[in-house]
């Protein structure tokens, strides 16, 4: 990592923004998790960090008008996860966020930093597809929202223009209430990238449900089987098999050193099974 | 001596509160003045010609203080085959091979410096599979190898890639396979795998402007490093002086010499300044040293009542590109070669195999995990395929007094009790052949023996001496890098000497100017060969205690005793304390007698003989067996293939157990460490490039605490070794060595599918099940009826 490394600290998105118009190379900071890792790697090599930790703005996780939840972009993971209204309406964000790294980690480690990494394993980001989270970004053109379905681009990028930052992800209120599991495998059982990670839910006290499956590790960003989905909310929990097959089908997994192209594809329907009958589990009294 | 006050207990770790608030100093803790930085040149080839290397630049570049490459550093060094040069000289032999290094006044400034070091390079086809390497007309690694100087007992066979082959032969194994009943041939494989201590290897180095070498160096063996140096650079012995600080674990990774001559090539070319060579997590992977890789034939014929008579073990060893320390791995293999059983007809082989892969070297178990992978499972092979209980059938081929080993040493009656071990570990998780079986779950078992794997002569000295206040201070250059010996060299002390373990005080971080020597802290050697030199030192001490007290009271030495920190004369009710003896006795007139009170002793195993060149026949090639196994207790995903480890129950026969706390944390460490090899980790090396591809720890993975089992146990037999200190025996690395195969075993139990690749991944189970299941519905379909639904586990039909 170069020792001449410029780092600043601004207290306001504005300024935060000025700092990048000025240095092109450089690279917006928040937790460092992933970015860190790739500067001392060489895989990064930013002219200048722009911390935006300092800025209040983005610290906050609030409800919004409509009764849908802003997580500031600068909101450790750990806050997330034990805040209680994420607890109460998105439990299963809160599921999703605590697999990801440790304890400590999650402490530093952001929702914003998470999928802007754009990693295709980010455990975070099923949660925030099958919720249809809205990503709030702004850029010196302006604020600007974008679907959380069209916010990865493939592999480590994402729709955000260059010298745009993040500067909450938005909760709909239309998402409260999903109940469900993010079933993941790994190689071992903490502190580990997802081989394959199958979110299933459904929508309590509507009828009927909506269904939501979404899919991390197995194709070049997490995904939306929307089609096992549709199928599950016209036939029911009893059409789980065949959607584990249209799931499988939405997948599109590379073999690495985690596990092989196969064996991700097959557990996607295995886990695709799993969840649909857990929720059925959960559901009886 | 009274009864026991010290041993047997569960002392306190003498170390843990300077750890636990991190008082305790690593090597890279040290501050030195002016620290140089070092970054070193490595080969990005795993096998090449080195053409030239041009140093200029880099040595004009800013801040850089010394540049060192190959052929200015000439000698060879290597534990016991002296194979490899500080840096590659005319050729390197793997993605990492040291080529140049760069002090400089900064890391950043030594790595600016590095990147200016020009290598030219003509590639040369590498070799990485074991089978490759022995080829004819395969590439060789180390062309030189007939002109390497080496220990006579290692036998490099000149011209080819084999650095070390050590042949087994007993009794008449082709007769005995003829007469056999049934036969059974399996291969099993293990990968290179890394040691992962928490702290990488680093090593500080200064040449003083008088040319003396001083090395502070994170290491398990201080005085093997300063004889590697001497080797390494034709210095004398009484000019370089090494200091090992508290270190952050070894595992056999930190054994015999690592980073230490790039440190002192590079000081010896700024005198006066520190120079320091540190690895980061990612170098540790590939460019310090792994644990070798292993192929293992196996043949196994047995008679009409279940008896193997006939045994065939064909060991490749994968030693990557320098065999230094490996070649006593493939030696050490070779005469354990057949485990924990007795078969009078053996015919085995161990080979190590040079190839392009990184350096393999010491792992905690010197080889036997990777042997006892292929042989424990190999017995189960044969037991269920005789139908015979698993459980059974060891105990009817265990080892024990009266039969001999597989060189012929026929064990005695303290060689300690691996059928006890066998029965005692399935009966804790519940081997009954009767028992209800739950599907996909299973339990599985494995035995484990090692013999501490060292030179003939290797030996421990220890000095113990007195402060004014009776303080016992002993002096060992035995490391302490996890182990507890520090405590358990408290606790024999405190136990000889019938003082409070409080006051002893363990000087556990050796100066090889100022400690006693040790060969080298491996082997799981310490707590018996500096146990005891320590119990020798201190009837040494007891003796100049009882003799200054006997002429201060006047009485003969014999009529007195040693008890609670004073020495007494019963008869006449006087005693003087410790304190009024252990600087010398003063008289009320003034006058004094003795003096500070101070021994050193030695211990050097006797009677150690080597083994036959041909044959490896030999009453006594090591000093000392331990036996153990383990029994596990298994649940198997059928979908996905994953495993849990429920319950590992452990027993060794340990000969005394000197701390119950301690024996225990080494055991469930082991067993946990044997999860890891067992279930997870592998360095694989790219077959185009020769690079590492997974090493960092996101991509290797080694087990944390989720994937402890939920269940640990240990038990312990105590069969008194006859020459170890109080019975004691080693166990250090036993308790890793069963633990995958016991897993393997159970797997089988729980589902029938036999994994013979490490790591037991998930995905290889779920192929294995898979095929298994595709199989029984083809056998049911040629039958002409459908196949059974398999149960499941977990499972949503």
């Amino acid at each position: 990592m170069p020792s001449d490394l410029d780092y600043r600290s601004p207290s306001t998105v504005d300024h935060a923004l000025a700092l990048m118009s000025e240095a092109p190379g450089g690279a917006f900071l928040l937790g460092g998790t992933d970015l860190l890792p790739q500067m001392r790697t060489g895989r990064r090599a930013p002219s200048v960090l722009v911390d935006l930790k300092r800025i209040a703005e983005l610290r906050e996780i609030r409800e919004t008008a409509d009764g849908g939840l802003s997580i500031g972009a600068a909101v450790p993971l750990a806050d997330v996860e034990t805040h209680p209204l994420v607890r109460a309406r998105y439990a299963l964000l809160a599921e999703c966020v605590s697999t990801v790294g440790a304890w400590p980690l999650r402490q530093r480690a952001t929702l914003a930093g998470n999928i802007c990494n754009a990693s295709p394993a980010a455990d975070t980001a099923v949660a925030l597809l099958a919720f249809d989270a809205v990503v709030g970004a702004v850029s010196s053109e302006g604020r600007r929202t974008l679907p959380m379905s069209r916010f990865f681009t493939g592999p480590g990028r994402t729709a955000l223009r260059p010298g745009e930052l993040v500067t909450d992800v938005v909760l709909p209120a239309t998402s409260r209430g999903f109940a469900g599991s993010y079933l993941r495998l790994s190689r071992r059982k903490g502190m580990d990238l997802a081989t394959v990670g199958v979110l299933v839910g459904r929508s309590d006290g509507e009828l009927p449900p909506r269904y939501r499956i979404a899919l991390a590790a197995v194709a070049p960003t997490p995904i939306r089987a929307v089609a096992a989905e549709e199928l599950l909310e016209a036939r029911g929990p009893k059409a789980a098999a065949e959607a584990a097959e249209l799931a499988m089908d939405a997948c599109a997994p590379i073999t690495d050193l985690r596990g092989s192209a196969e064996y991700r594809r097959e557990m996607v329907g295995v886990l695709v099974r799993r969840g649909v009958a857990m929720l059925e589990r959960k559901a009886r009294p | 001596m009274s009864a026991p006050r010290a041993v047997g207990r569960e002392v306190e770790r003498v170390d843990g509160v300077e750890k636990v608030t991190g008082a305790a100093r690593y090597t890279a803790d040290l501050k030195f003045p002016r620290l140089l930085h070092v970054a070193v040149v490595r080969s990005p080839h795993p096998h090449a010609r080195v053409l030239g290397v041009r140093t200029e630049r880099a040595a004009r570049a800013a801040g850089v203080r010394a540049v060192a490459s190959g052929r200015d550093f000439p000698l060879h060094t290597g534990i016991y085959l002296k194979d490899q040069t500080v840096f590659a000289t005319d050729r390197v032999r793997f993605v990492g091979d040291p080529v140049a290094a760069v002090a400089a006044e900064t890391p950043e400034e030594a790595a600016a410096g590095a990147a200016l070091v020009e290598v030219d390079y003509e590639p040369l086809r590498p070799i990485f599979d074991v089978e490759e390497g022995i080829a004819d007309g395969a590439p060789l690694v180390h062309p030189d190898l007939g002109r390497y100087e080496v220990v006579p007992w290692i036998q490099p066979k000149a011209g080819t890639n084999v650095c070390n082959h050590l042949k087994i032969r007993k009794g008449d194994y082709e007769g005995a396979l003829r007469r056999s009943s049934r036969v059974f041939e399996n291969v099993f494989r293990v990968p290179q795998v890394q040691h992962v201590p928490l702290e990488p290897h680093v090593s500080v180095a200064r040449v003083d402007l008088a040319g003396k070498v001083e090395v502070h160096t994170s290491a398990q063996s201080p005085f093997t490093v300063r004889h590697l140096l001497c080797a390494c650079f034709g210095l004398s012995h009484g000019d370089v002086r090494v200091h090992v600080p508290y270190v952050g674990g070894g595992f056999g990774g930190k054994a015999g010499i690592n980073l230490e001559p790039i440190a002192v090539a590079l000081a010896k070319r700024c005198p006066g300044r520190w120079v320091r060579v540190m690895v980061d997590r990612h170098e540790e992977f590939f460019a310090t040293v792994v644990r070798q890789g292993l192929t293992a034939t196996l043949v196994t014929g047995v008679d009409r009542h279940g008896k193997v008579q006939a045994q065939k073990m064909h060991y490749l060893w994968n030693c990557g590109a320098y065999g230094g320390y490996g070649v006593n791995i493939v030696r050490a293999a070779g005469y354990t070669c057949g485990g924990a059983y007795e078969f009078p007809n053996v015919w085995g082989d161990s080979i190590g195999v040079y190839t392009n892969r990184p350096v393999g070297s010491a792992y905690r178990g010197f080889g036997m995990q990777e042997i006892h992978w292929a042989l424990e499972q190999q017995m189960d092979f044969v037991a269920c395929e005789l139908g015979i209980d698993p459980v059974e059938f060891r105990l009817l081929n265990a080892l024990g007094a009266g039969k001999a080993t597989v060189t012929g040493q026929v064990l005695d009656e303290d060689a300690g009790r691996v059928d006890l071990c066998i029965r005692k570990v399935a009966a804790e998780v519940g081997m009954d052949p009767a028992r209800q079986r739950r599907p996909y779950s299973g339990k599985g078992i494995a035995c484990a023996v090692k013999a501490p794997a060292m030179p003939n002569d290797a030996a421990s000295s220890v000095v113990m001496k007195f402060a004014e206040d009776a303080t016992l201070e002993v002096l060992i250059s035995g490391i302490d890098y996890g182990q507890g010996l520090m405590t358990v060299a408290a606790q024999f002390a405190a136990e000889a000497l019938d003082v409070p373990v409080e006051t002893v005080r363990v000087r556990g971080c050796p100066d090889t100017d100022l400690s006693p020597y040790d060969w080298q802290t491996v082997a799981s050697r310490q707590t018996w060969a500096t146990g005891n030199a320590i119990l020798r030192a201190a009837e040494e001490i007891r003796r100049q205690l009882l003799a200054t007290a006997a002429e201060a009271l006047g009485v003969p030495p014999g009529e007195l005793a040693l008890a609670r920190g004073t020495v007494a004369h019963a008869a006449s009710g006087r005693s003087i304390p410790l304190a009024r003896l252990v600087m010398g006795y003063q008289f009320p007139d003034g006058h004094a007698i003795g003096g500070p009170v101070s021994a050193s002793a030695s211990y050097l195993p006797e009677g150690l003989l080597f083994l036959d060149p041909e044959t490896s026949q030999s009453a006594k090639p090591v000093a000392k067996w331990t036996f153990g196994a383990q029994a596990v207790e298994v649940s198997v995903d059928r979908e996905t293939g994953q495993v849990t480890v429920e319950k590992v129950s452990a027993c060794y026969d340990v000969g005394h157990v000197i701390n119950p706390g301690l024996i225990r944390g080494q055991t469930y460490g082991g067993i946990v460490q044997g999860l890891g090899t067992g279930t997870m980790e592998e360095l694989i090396v790219d077959t185009t490039t020769g690079r590492a591809v997974n090493a960092s720890l996101m991509d290797y993975k080694i087990p944390s605490f989720e994937d402890v089992p939920a269940v640990l146990t240990a038990e312990f037999v105590e069969t008194p070794q006859r020459d170890g200190p109080m019975g004691a025996r080693g166990i250090g690395e036993h308790t890793m060595i069963p633990t995958p195969a016991a897993i393997a075993n159970a797997l089988f139990d729980a589902c029938g599918v036999r994994i013979h690749d490490l790591p037991i991944t998930a995905e290889k189970v779920w192929r294995a099940l898979r095929e298994k299941e595709r199989g029984e519905r083809e056998r049911a379909g040629a039958a002409g009826v459908p196949a059974a639904a398999p149960a499941a586990s977990g499972a949503i039909a």
